[in-house]
């Protein structure tokens, strides 16, 4: 046949490789998909309903710490709530691709819309986390006090609901190396 | 007429197609047939997304390192003292600026690195290999900058506008300058995420 001898022009002549090997991937594409929905989600409502209430108060002041007492929760907040609808959306894209594997055009559709999605999610998670470490640590050269040495509670609520945004961000990593395998190993076969 | 689907016969007479053997796929060597192979070769358009990203590598990399050095040489020191204090802000007062400064440098390290790799991409557009990696690794960068420039600039918020529930004052109002100049840090830093974010679906649509 002439499938073995024929060379393209500046390429590396291949093996075929079988139709079905993409399944493999698609699998743990959709698979990683829903961890994220569960991190993202669990991220969003773990800081969403975060909140503490000191028990000691004065006359006119109420010692209250919500989550959009700081605008950086609130952005992250809003970045996991997009970021997990957006994997729910993903999810048909996903198993279109399980089933039909020869489907070039939507996969990169799919890695351009998870590499902005990266972007969005990480971006929000470090301010989050810059917050956080600030809120632990302080800073004695700008006078910022910290501020989990009273609000204990509010501190380990926003850090745990930060780890479940970290694994979304790993988790979107790995999906777009996923993509990225699947496409090369259609750029691979031999039509 | 010929029975085979995979080849177009051009240039052929018909006393050539008198004496002929019914045709396998392969056709005979001998004769004048020209077979047409119906897959184009793809490597014009490949090349093109290539030099595309060698070039966007180049402004990533002064993109990421004027951030870093932005942010690195900006320091203030206020015109008033006390007799114990000076007042002085500079980039390692806080780790977060520190950080900014470590993951861009790495960045424009890593972009100027891999500009070899993405010459053999050029050389050899139909190399799935080294595309590959480059997609992976701008993936990784992409997070790296952009948790960086994140940070810084959830700090640089804070310095602008304060925080008067956790007591927290807005020290952009006496260190203007300092805050001028990493503000246009993260921004650099932001353009460089970008960059890499185009770098990153050039690599998919070259693929």
């Amino acid at each position: 046949m002439a499938k073995a001898g024929r060379m393209e022009e500046g390429g590396v002549s291949k093996a075929p490789v079988p139709v079905g090997s993409n399944k493999g991937i698609s699998v743990i594409d959709l698979v990683l998909r829903l961890v994220g929905i569960a991190g993202t989600l669990g991220a969003a409502i773990a800081m969403g309903t975060n909140e503490q209430t000191l028990p000691f108060f004065t006359r006119f002041v109420r010692f209250n710490a919500q989550y959009d007492d700081f605008t950086s929760f609130r952005l992250f907040v809003v970045v996991n709530a997009i970021v997990s609808a957006y994997f729910v959306l993903t999810i048909p894209l996903s198993i279109v691709h399980i089933m039909r594997s020869v489907a070039r055009g939507t996969r990169i559709l799919l890695i351009i819309l998870d590499t902005i999605m990266l972007a969005l999610l990480t971006a929000g998670a470090s301010a989050a986390a810059s917050i956080v470490y600030l809120a632990h640590n302080g800073n004695s050269s700008t006078n910022w006090l910290p501020v989990c040495q009273q609000y204990g509670d509010f501190c380990q609520g926003a850090s745990g609901s930060l780890i479940g945004s970290f694994g979304g961000i790993v988790v979107l990593i790995l999906t777009i190396l996923l993509g990225a395998m699947a496409l090369s190993r259609l750029a691979k076969r031999i039509v | 007429m010929e029975g085979d689907s995979t080849t177009i016969n051009i240039t052929e007479t018909p006393k050539e197609r008198k004496g002929k053997a019914p045709l396998l796929a392969a056709p005979p060597a001998s004769s004048s047939i020209k077979p047409v192979v119906l897959k184009a070769p793809k490597g014009g358009y490949k090349r093109g997304l290539a030099i595309i990203d060698v070039v966007l590598r180049i402004a990533g990399i002064a993109a990421a390192l004027g951030a870093a050095i932005a942010m690195a040489s900006t320091e203030q020191t206020l015109p008033f003292f006390t007799q114990f204090f000076q007042f002085k802000a500079e980039f390692d007062d806080l780790p977060v600026f520190t950080f900014f400064v470590i993951a861009n440098a790495i960045t424009a390290a890593y972009l100027a690195l891999s500009i070899p790799i993405s010459i053999v991409c050029i050389v050899r557009p139909l190399l799935v290999a080294p595309r590959t990696i480059l997609l992976f690794l701008d993936t990784v960068m992409v997070a790296l900058t952009t948790s960086a420039a994140g940070g810084a600039a959830s700090i640089v918020y804070l310095a602008h506008n304060g925080n008067s529930d956790a007591n927290w004052p807005a020290i952009c109002q006496q260190f203007n300058d300092f805050c001028q100049e990493t503000s246009g840090a993260v921004v650099a830093s932001f353009l460089t995420v970008v960059v890499l974010m185009v770098l990153v679906v050039l690599s998919a649509f070259s693929l």
